[in-house]
Order: structure tokens, then sequence, then C-alpha cells
């Protein structure tokens, strides 16, 4: 189960995902990152309350991301858990995506 | 839309003279049972996270492949972990080719052709009847390793398995694999799935290299 919100923040859009980030969720997780990138040329992924994400997880953010590279966007992921850092670390995600620790915004 | 399964057989089709080519035997068979999971995965089927595997919806996906691995997954609920699971599936790899052939051959991208060499040895060849679906997946890899961008996630999962088939080099350069290799290692980073097949096959190797057989090698990681 995840619920997504999104909100703009002094030119970002902010999409904050909350709960499991799993096969269930990937698919909304990704059509709201792909829609934060069509309304926005800099889009922030807030996973601060994300407690699990599974490989279908990471490949619908990846896909977010993609979508902003296409755009020539900005993408940026943010405030990661402990849990789900540890599974971006794994998979050597930051070679690929931009991830902070706070928000750019 | 071709099954990830089929596109690795495909790939591994040599375009010139119909047979079936791979640098790395073994590493093959790893690889055909990672496109399975990765087929499973994107008809959400299942789904993993750093080590297990999770089956979210048995119903069947229509493929009989699928079926068949799915059906043997539900009845095996004792086998968590991907790399147990890839292990366990390691049996079936010449099934898993044979089918996907079958299906090449049924949608008419390959043909079937059985001759003899010294009239004794049977020579099986399976030359491309269509060869647009085989260059497609090459060129699509080759954009994947060869830009800069995200790749679409099909197209990462295919580079994560044609790199340990050792099929890369049929299409691409060797300087063109030198200097793309932290990408290509990036790329094959990113699926547990691939990283397990990785594991998998290093354990295999290191197995065989100690000088145990391969059927031996491959039970005792089970």
């Amino acid at each position: 189960m995840i619920q997504l919100t999104h909100e703009m923040r002094s030119g970002w859009c902010v999409v904050v995902a909350r709960g499991r980030a799993d096969s269930a969720a990937a698919d909304e997780l990704e059509a709201a990152l792909r829609s934060a990138v069509e309304q926005s040329p800099k889009v922030a992924a807030d996973l601060g309350a994300v407690d699990y994400i599974s490989s279908a997880g990471l490949r619908a953010i990846l896909q977010g991301a993609r979508a902003a590279q296409e755009c020539r966007g900005e993408f940026v992921v943010c405030r990661l858990t402990a849990g789900v850092k540890r599974v971006f670390e794994m998979s050597g995600m930051r070679h690929i995506l931009r991830i902070e620790e706070e928000l750019p915004c | 839309m071709l099954t990830m399964l089929e596109e690795v057989v495909l790939l591994a089709v040599d375009e010139k003279t119909g047979t079936l080519r791979s640098t790395r035997e073994f590493g093959t068979a790893y690889a055909l049972v990672g496109a399975v999971f990765f087929d499973l995965a994107l008809a959400r089927k299942i789904d993993t996270d750093t080590e297990q595997i999770q089956i979210l919806d048995a119903s069947p996906t229509g493929n009989p492949t699928l079926d068949r691995v799915l059906t043997e997954m539900r009845g095996r609920p004792e086998v968590k972990t991907v790399r147990n699971w890839i292990e366990a599936l390691f049996q079936s790899k010449d099934d898993l080719e044979g089918q996907a052939l079958a299906s090449l051959i049924e949608r008419g991208i390959l043909l079937h052709e059985k001759t003899k060499r010294l009239w004794i040895i049977d020579v099986e060849r399976f030359p491309l009847v269509n060869n647009q679906p085989q260059e497609h997946v090459k060129l699509r890899l080759t954009r994947a390793i060869l830009g800069d961008g995200i790749p679409e996630t099909r197209d990462i999962m295919l580079v994560s398995l044609a790199e340990p088939c050792g099929l890369l080099g049929f299409f691409l350069t060797d300087m063109q694999r030198a200097v793309r290799g932290e990408r290509i290692r990036m790329l094959c980073h990113l699926e547990t799935i691939s990283r397990k097949v990785a594991e998998a096959i290093a354990a295999l190797d290191a197995s065989l290299r100690q000088g145990g057989s391969t059927s031996n090698a491959a039970q005792s990681l089970r």
C-alpha cells in the first residue's frame, strides 16, 4: 500500500510517497512521477516515509527518472530511510540517479 | 512482443549460420533462468527484494513456459530466495531453450533445420527467416550500452542477461565493450535477479576450477 501526494515548492514538484513501494504500488508510483515530470522541469521524489522498496518499486523510480531525462529535466530522490537506502546501495542506483539526503527545496 | 527468454535465445542465433552461439555455456543457462524470472516480474506475477522472491499472483499468464515455472514455484514454498530458485531451475535449462526456440519458429522468426554431419551426427540449425526482431534487440542493447541515459526497464534486464552469456561480443566490438565496461557493469548490477545470476555463475566457475562437475557444482549450491 502506498500513499502519494505532490506539491509545488520553490519551483520543484515534490512527490511524497508513504508506505510500501512494491509491485502493487509500482504502476501508481511511476504514474505519479511521470505526471510530476509533465508538470515541472524539476522533480523531487521524497521517500522519507517509504519503509520498504522492492525491485518493482526501484524500476518505477528509475522510469520516472528516465521520463525526466527525456524532457531534459532534473530528477532527485531524497530522504531515503535506512532500509530503502540499503536497497539503493546494493543496486548501485547512485551511479544512475541523483540521490540526496534532504529535499532540494 | 517477444518474451525476455525468447529475446535472449534469439540473440544467441548466429545470423550467418543459424547455429546457437555463446561464449559461456553455463552463463547462458543461468541467464535463461534469469530471463524467465524477469518475464514473470514484468507480468506482475513475482516480485523480488534484495534476497527473496515472492509470488504475487499464481494465475496463468497464457505462456506455457512461464506458467510451468509459476506452478513449480507455487508447489515449492520452502524455496524462498532468488539464488535458490535460480539454482533450482538451472536443471530445466534445456527445456527453457527448447521452448523459446519452438515459440520463435511458430512466430515465423526462425526455421528449424536438421542435417547430418559425416552421415551420422545430427546437426540442428535455426536460420533466421525474419531478421528484424534480432536486429531490433541488438539495436536496443547497443543504444542502452553506448548511450548515457537511463534505458527502458526491459533493456536494462536484457543487457544484464546478455552480458553473462557472452552475447554482447556478437554485436559490439571489443573496443566498444572495453570503453563501456563500467556502464555495462552498472546496468548489470541494477536488478536483484541479475546480481544473483552473476553470483551463481561465479560460484559455478569457482566450483569447476576446483575440479567438480557441473551438476555436482549446481547441486552443491542448493
